[in-house]
């Protein structure tokens, strides 16, 4: 198994470096509500992947969170890999931070793998510091090398934050390497087994603790008792890749390409076509029985200019996600130093490497199967047409104030999931006080807008800061309202969000006000400024 | 053959009794304007998300979506373009083809023969427009005209109290079985942020006039037959 010996280089914290916070400032990025990831800062204060944000607003309250976005962490690891590219041109992105190369060539080139690793590693440390526009990053958020006689083990020598930052496994010495390792590790992002939690549970309840005894088992025993994944997990334990690719099965490379017609500035056009065709190539993969796992996106322009990527996908690569590679790719490289000079003429797909489609299986009641086509595809077409972040759904968030509630993500974020479930009111309120109370406002504006509101003599009505009301409100004037007598209002009701956090704190008297016209709004008051915020349509 | 209720979407009950047909006739269009035009156009589609179809809508980036999911909306299954620009025509062409309800916001303007092939298309492949406001051209192609002919809010006072609900009067004109006017007494919200049919005997004024108007309904609907017999 030399051929496969990988190197795997790991930047980490990358989806908090790509966000643009900087890594002495406490920060987290969330998605589904969960922390992915978090800034060397935040997690001194204990704030770790994987909890709640609740919970991670407890342990820091100064926390700022953001949202993930896998496109964006794809498109800023562009600069890394432009800087590896003088390394080899063979490097496989999986995600956004975490790239992987066989080191065959390039190791014999460079005079071994810890000269290689060495080169690799600086080179992929200047590139950070130049992201970053800084000379030095602490240790935590340097680049880290691991290569090994297969993937599997290439990534765990990689990942830990415990290990050097260059680990280099001898060849022939993956299971020694291995053997301590927990089994859980089988569950890991980059493991090829897919849906591993179940068989990862019963293994320990059988008392197979460590990875080291997994492979102390017969092959034949485990692939009786478990099936196919529980061969994966005994041939992975052992440091052998699992799936071999299989790049000797079909005839020729499946390259499918499509001139840009005419050409192009728009990266939406060239995504349109290249969905096209990764529908044609999974298309005639899947008739012969087959995924593809790794694909070349070369993109040119019409001064002749080629941005070209591998990009590797741990199971297998549907059409979409295909697409999505190739939006990443061309964003990063349209908005990069060394982006094209002209138009867009020509996008290319090439599966390099396939693997027999073992297939998903799906729950019993439905599932993905249940996702309406008709629906996707008018939706994807419109993101086509307006861009992508113009097809929203509605995500609630936990907070008092409606801006912060209600929120819009793009579908292109989210994902198309007919089973996403919206948090109703009723399931948030109780533990936030201050909030409104029902009925909410129907109508909420995305910008709120200036009002003037004036007592019976004409005086503007000013509240102070112990909550106290200059005068009856009587009568109100806006833009968008026009001029109204106020015939009924209620509150004020305060609110003093944040106090500790100059950037963002809230200190506002809210009103509900009925006008003579029957129409009923709600408005704010913030320094001693009168703002429209909802109306209650 | 097709059933009643398989040309229609349903509609929350409260509000079924504006339709001929009980529920949205599948390709047509439901015009909604007044005070609460937006709270009755999310209480219309209630029903579509609830059976399973796919609301959008376009134009519309102010709904509230607290509100949306307090009066018993599925969000989960409504998807929201807020800006469709010029292409607005096209967008709603797009996705004449795959959702079944659209809500169309009122500064949204199609040119005159882009409306007509929508149209055209929406018959033709049953999905069903809510034109909240007066956007052009569904305003002149309604099927049916719902109008929030009184609204007036209760719980407020000048300086106590709070919004707790508002009772509006609905009104639905439209052509062919729904050309005589249906109106329909409703709390939307009630206390509870819900819709919820007003009880005709809490209100007397009301009450009478309604007896009134159901009499006169009778006594059509006993004479006719005698009229045509003769």
């Amino acid at each position: 198994m030399t051929d496969a010996r990988t190197l795997v280089l790991v930047i980490p914290h990358w989806p908090t470096i790509a966000a643009g916070v900087a890594y002495n400032c406490p920060a987290a990025v969330m998605h589904m509500n969960r922390v992915v990831d978090a800034t060397p800062a935040a997690v001194e204060q204990r704030v770790v992947p994987g909890i709640r944000r609740r919970e991670a607003q407890r342990l820091c309250p100064n926390l700022e969170m953001i949202d993930d976005n896998e496109a964006r962490n794809a498109r800023r690891f562009h600069l890394i890999v432009a800087a590896l590219e003088s390394v080899t041109p063979r490097v496989e992105i999986s995600a956004g931070g975490w790239c992987s190369f066989p080191t065959r060539g390039p190791s014999r080139y460079f005079g071994g793998d810890q000269t290689l690793a060495q080169l690799v590693a600086e080179r992929a440390l200047d590139a950070l510091c130049n992201t970053l526009s800084v000379t030095e990053v602490p240790r935590v958020i340097k680049p880290r090398v691991g290569i090994a006689d297969s993937r599997f083990t290439a990534c765990l020598a990689a990942f830990p934050k415990n290990l050097p930052l260059i680990q280099i496994v001898a060849p022939g010495t993956n299971s020694q390497f291995l053997a301590p390792f927990p089994v859980d590790t089988l569950g890991n992002k980059d493991s090829p087994l897919v849906d591993a939690a179940d068989l990862i549970d019963v293994f320990r309840r059988l008392g197979l603790r460590t990875l080291g005894d997994v492979a102390s088992l017969p092959s034949d025993h485990l692939l009786a008792r478990f099936g196919s994944p529980g061969l994966l997990a005994h041939q992975l334990s052992l440091g052998i890749d699992g799936r071999t690719p299989q790049t000797h099965l079909i005839s020729d490379v499946v390259t499918e390409e499509s001139e840009i017609e005419p050409p192009t500035d728009r990266t939406e056009t060239a995504v349109f076509l290249a969905k096209a065709l990764a529908e044609e190539i999974h298309k005639r993969l899947s008739s012969e029985g087959l995924a593809c796992a790794r694909i070349l996106v070369e993109v040119e322009s019409e001064h002749g200019e080629v941005c070209s990527r591998y990009w590797r996908h741990e199971h297998h690569f549907t059409p979409t996600a295909i697409t999505d590679r190739v939006r990443w790719q061309l964003e990063g490289w349209c908005h990069s130093t060394t982006g094209p000079t002209g138009r867009l003429s020509l996008v290319r797909l090439v599966a390099d490497e396939v693997v027999p489609d073992d297939g998903r299986q799906l729950g019993f009641w439905g599932g993905e199967a249940f996702i309406d086509e008709r629906v996707v595809r008018s939706l994807t077409r419109i993101q086509g047409m307006l861009g992508s972040d113009a097809v929203t759904v509605v995500e609630h968030r936990e907070g008092r104030r409606l801006s912060d509630i209600e929120q819009r993500v793009s579908l292109a974020v989210t994902g198309f999931d007919p089973d996403r479930s919206v948090a109703t009111p009723e399931a948030t309120a109780a533990p936030w006080p201050g909030r409104l109370p029902a009925p909410l406002p129907a109508v909420v504006f995305q910008q709120t807008q200036q009002l003037i509101v004036t007592d019976a003599e004409g005086q503007p009505v000013r509240v102070n800061g112990r909550g106290q009301i200059g005068g009856d409100p009587a009568h109100i004037q806006g833009e968008l309202l026009g001029s109204h007598l106020i015939v009924g209002w209620g509150g004020p009701w305060f609110l003093d969000e944040r106090w500790w956090d100059p950037a963002r704190k809230h200190r506002q008297a809210r009103f509900q006000l009925l006008l003579a016209d029957g129409t009923a709004h709600l408005c704010v008051v913030q320094s001693e400024q009168w703002w429209l915020e909802a109306s209650y349509e | 053959m097709a059933l009643a209720h398989d040309r229609t979407f349903p509609v929350v009950d409260e509000l079924s009794g504006l339709f001929a047909d009980r529920g949205i006739r599948r390709g047509s269009t439901i015009g909604v304007t007044g005070d609460a035009a937006v709270s009755l156009a999310v209480a219309l589609s209630i029903g579509v998300a609830r059976s399973g179809g796919w609301v959008v809508a376009v134009g519309l980036p102010f709904v509230g979506s607290m509100a949306a999911s307090e009066l018993g909306a599925e969000l989960s299954r409504w998807a929201f373009i807020d800006r469709p620009g010029n292409q607005a025509g096209d967008v709603v062409h797009a996705l004449t083809a795959s959702v079944d309800l659209i809500l169309v916001g009122p500064d949204i303007k199609l040119r005159a023969d882009h409306g007509r092939k929508i149209v055209a298309r929406m018959r033709e492949r049953g999905t069903s427009v809510i034109a909240v406001g007066n956007p052009r051209p569904f305003h002149s192609r309604a099927d049916v005209s719902l109008r929030i002919k009184r609204a007036a809010w209760t719980g407020i006072g000048s300086g106590h109290g709070r919004l707790i609900s508002r009772r509006v009067e609905v009104e639905a004109i439209g052509r062919g079985a729904n050309a005589s006017p249906r109106r329909q007494l409703l709390w939307l919200p009630d206390g509870k942020g819900r819709l919820s049919i007003i009880d005709q005997s809490d209100g007397v004024k009301n009450s009478s006039r309604l007896i009134r108007a159901e009499n006169k309904k009778v006594f059509s609907e006993l004479t006719e037959p005698a009229l045509r017999a003769s």
